[in-house]
């Protein structure tokens, strides 16, 4: 027999019980509206911004790109590029080798959608290309349609569809990459980025 | 009482400020968590929903690792199956030796502690570096951790500072954290750069599609996960729960319980290998089937590994994760270390505890852990022979009310002496940081004599009622 089965026998004959699921959770009522959404995400260290229109968002963006990093190294995705057009940033290189992007000082992508609860951004595996981008980067923007903002975590995980998961990653990110490990002193940046600023899109 | 636990707990004691730092920062935590669990409504009725989930996975477990492993499979991932520690560590080392990997990279995983899985690599020439920030600096300092989610909460700044001058790029006399982290966070970026393979734990492995779920604050993980072209994710085969509503449950709980936090900053749902890489997933038993097979104890197994009960445990607050010698300190670990902790000091840890309940209160799935160490004691556990003999002295007297009178008296007795520091005075290590509690000069039934009498006597007088 392989470790496998021997493995799988030891908890079938450890079943004794068939405790029924339980019924699906019923969350409480939630505002899941971008003011909701950006108060916990300035919570958690990030910063939110707007909700602006499509032909405001362009100057928006840059204006923080520039007050970051002059003329370092900003890329933004196809999506991302489809609503800001040109700037000062360029598109993400097509580069099989991820260490190749160590150096990039800001990226910017398109959340999936926003969650009210946390103030966290799913980042879709086809958006987040490649996967180190956005934990390489020293500072991250996203973009979020106000429209894409969901009250909870039952409702984000149910718009995680079988054809997100099967892009390899689907990732929540909520809020710059932080630690406490030094007596419970909190730092942001510890590997990732150390700013995150979502910016809300409407229209 | 645990002997050994007594005498590893004493080592947080003469680091002076320690005890009481230790405390504070473990207890910080814990009104953190209560912060968040009060200010959302729904905290209470999904800690019943997700004690009613587990038990519900843990039921069906041969289904979920089954569907699991079928659906990671066909999602491009390799799934293994290790039945003990050392199977664990072949598996893992086999991987990283037939495609020359050297240089490895490791987020946080109670579980590869728990099997020695960095010691077995490194014997083996293969450099391990630990990611988290706590568990980096743990390593430097050649010690284990100390708390599940906050590895070397039991350091302070003065000391990571000494530790960094020494081992990284760091100034004598550093002490700001911030500055800290920022040397930590240089030197950690070259290793993931350099890395030819990513070890992480896994939080949640959800069955309906075959996806490992990791979860950290730092981006470790995740910087980890998507730099090597091998990931090799290792988890015990109870973290498989059967779908995405089950995983939205548990982690609407786990940071919350574990840090205060609405969510963790990094989520990840990994389902099969980035393009061009590889994705290993070991499935592991080492001692887990032993308790899914204990009816007393099975339900310690919907653990997810927050570290709330430690933060409550007022055994744990003072005495530090190293005095329980086990990966999983705290009541949780008491609990484990019986059935998975292999030694009998780790086998006897139920009798280092309590029985206070602030464990169970706190639990995100309800684990009666307190009614656990109850249920451990009552089994055959290595028993020191003084705590043999003192057991069976204490029930010859509760027994016998003219004999407990006279122990009562002459414990009052010698209670001066006993609270003196002397050579000889068994009561010295105790002293060393704290006071006995003066007594309260005569016994409790004389005192409910001289209070019942006097209450009968206002009766009397028509003053009571």
């Amino acid at each position: 027999m392989s470790a496998r089965e021997r493995i799988l026998a030891r908890v079938r004959a450890a079943a004794r019980h068939s405790t029924p699921p339980p019924a699906p959770f019923v969350p409480g009522p939630r505002r899941s509206d971008f003011g909701a959404f950006a108060e916990l995400l300035v919570a958690a260290g990030g910063e939110a911004h707007g909700p602006f229109g499509a032909s405001e968002l362009p100057a928006r963006v840059a204006d923080r790109c520039r007050s970051w990093s002059a003329g370092a190294r900003t890329l933004a995705s196809a999506a991302a590029l489809a609503r800001l057009g040109a700037g000062p940033w360029a598109p993400v290189p097509e580069h099989d080798d991820p260490h190749s992007f160590a150096d990039v000082s800001v990226a910017i992508l398109c959340g999936a959608f926003g969650v009210a609860e946390n103030g966290a951004v799913g980042l879709d595996g086809r958006e987040a290309r490649p996967r180190a981008l956005p934990v390489l980067c020293e500072r991250l923007i996203l973009l979020l349609d106000t429209s894409a903002l969901v009250p909870d975590m039952h409702a984000a995980l149910a718009r995680v569809s079988g054809e997100a998961l099967a892009h390899h990653h689907f990732t929540f990110v909520a809020g710059p990459s932080k630690t406490a490990d030094i007596e419970g002193a909190l730092v942001l940046g510890a590997h990732g980025p150390r700013a995150l600023a979502v910016f809300g899109v409407v229209g | 009482m645990s002997a050994a636990l007594d005498r590893r707990a004493l080592e947080l004691l003469p680091r002076g400020a320690r005890l009481g730092a230790h405390d504070a920062a473990v207890f910080a935590l814990r009104e953190k968590r209560d912060a968040a669990g009060t200010s959302e409504p729904d905290f209470e009725p999904l800690r019943d929903h997700a004690r009613a989930l587990k038990a519900h996975a843990l039921d069906h477990l041969g289904l979920l690792l089954e569907r699991f492993e079928a659906r990671a499979s066909a999602a491009g991932a390799v799934v293994h199956w290790a039945e003990d520690a050392p199977a664990l560590n072949r598996i893992v080392h086999e991987l990283l030796d037939a495609r020359g990997a050297r240089r490895v990279v490791k987020s946080k995983s109670m579980l590869t502690e728990e099997c020695g899985l960095n010691p077995y690599l490194e014997s083996r020439g293969i450099e391990v570096i630990d990611t988290d920030l706590g568990e980096r600096i743990v390593q430097l300092g050649h010690e284990p951790p100390s708390h599940i989610i906050m590895p070397a909460i039991h350091r302070t700044r003065e000391d990571i500072g000494e530790l960094f001058a020494r081992e990284l790029d760091v100034p004598a006399g550093e002490t700001d954290p911030a500055r800290l982290t920022e040397a930590a966070r240089r030197h950690l970026r070259a290793h993931f750069l350099g890395a030819d393979a990513a070890i992480t734990g896994v939080n949640f492995a959800v069955a309906e599609s075959g996806t490992v779920v990791v979860v950290t604050n730092e981006g470790n993980a995740d910087l980890g996960m998507s730099l090597p072209k091998l990931h090799i994710a290792c988890l015990g085969i109870e973290k498989v729960i059967p779908g995405l509503g089950d995983l939205a449950v548990l982690l609407r709980l786990l940071a919350r319980s574990a840090t205060g936090q609405p969510l963790s900053v990094y989520t990840s749902l990994v389902t099969g290998p980035r393009p061009g890489a590889e994705l290993h997933v070991v499935l592991v038993d080492n001692g887990r089937t032993r308790l899914l097979a204990d009816d007393a104890h099975r339900r310690a197994l919907g653990c997810i590994r927050c570290g709330a009960c430690l933060n409550t445990c007022p055994v744990y607050r003072r005495a530090g994760g190293h005095a329980y010698d086990f990966a999983i300190p705290g009541p949780i670990g008491a609990v484990l270390a019986p059935a998975l902790g292999g030694s009998a000091e780790r086998r006897a840890l139920p009798l280092a505890s309590t029985l206070c309940g602030s464990c169970s209160a706190v639990c995100p799935v309800r684990i009666d852990l307190h009614e656990q160490l109850v249920a451990w004691r009552a089994t055959d556990l290595p028993r020191g022979r003084a705590e043999r003999v003192g057991a069976r002295l204490a029930a010859a007297v509760l027994a016998r009310p003219v004999l407990y009178g006279v122990a009562g008296r002459v414990a009052r007795g010698l209670w001066p002496a006993l609270s003196r520091r002397w050579p000889g005075n068994p009561a010295s290590p105790w002293l060393a940081s704290r006071e006995l509690p003066a007594h309260p000069g005569a016994s409790f039934r004389t005192r409910w004599r001289a209070k019942t009498s006097a209450e009968r006597g206002h009766e009397r007088s028509g003053v009571g009622s």
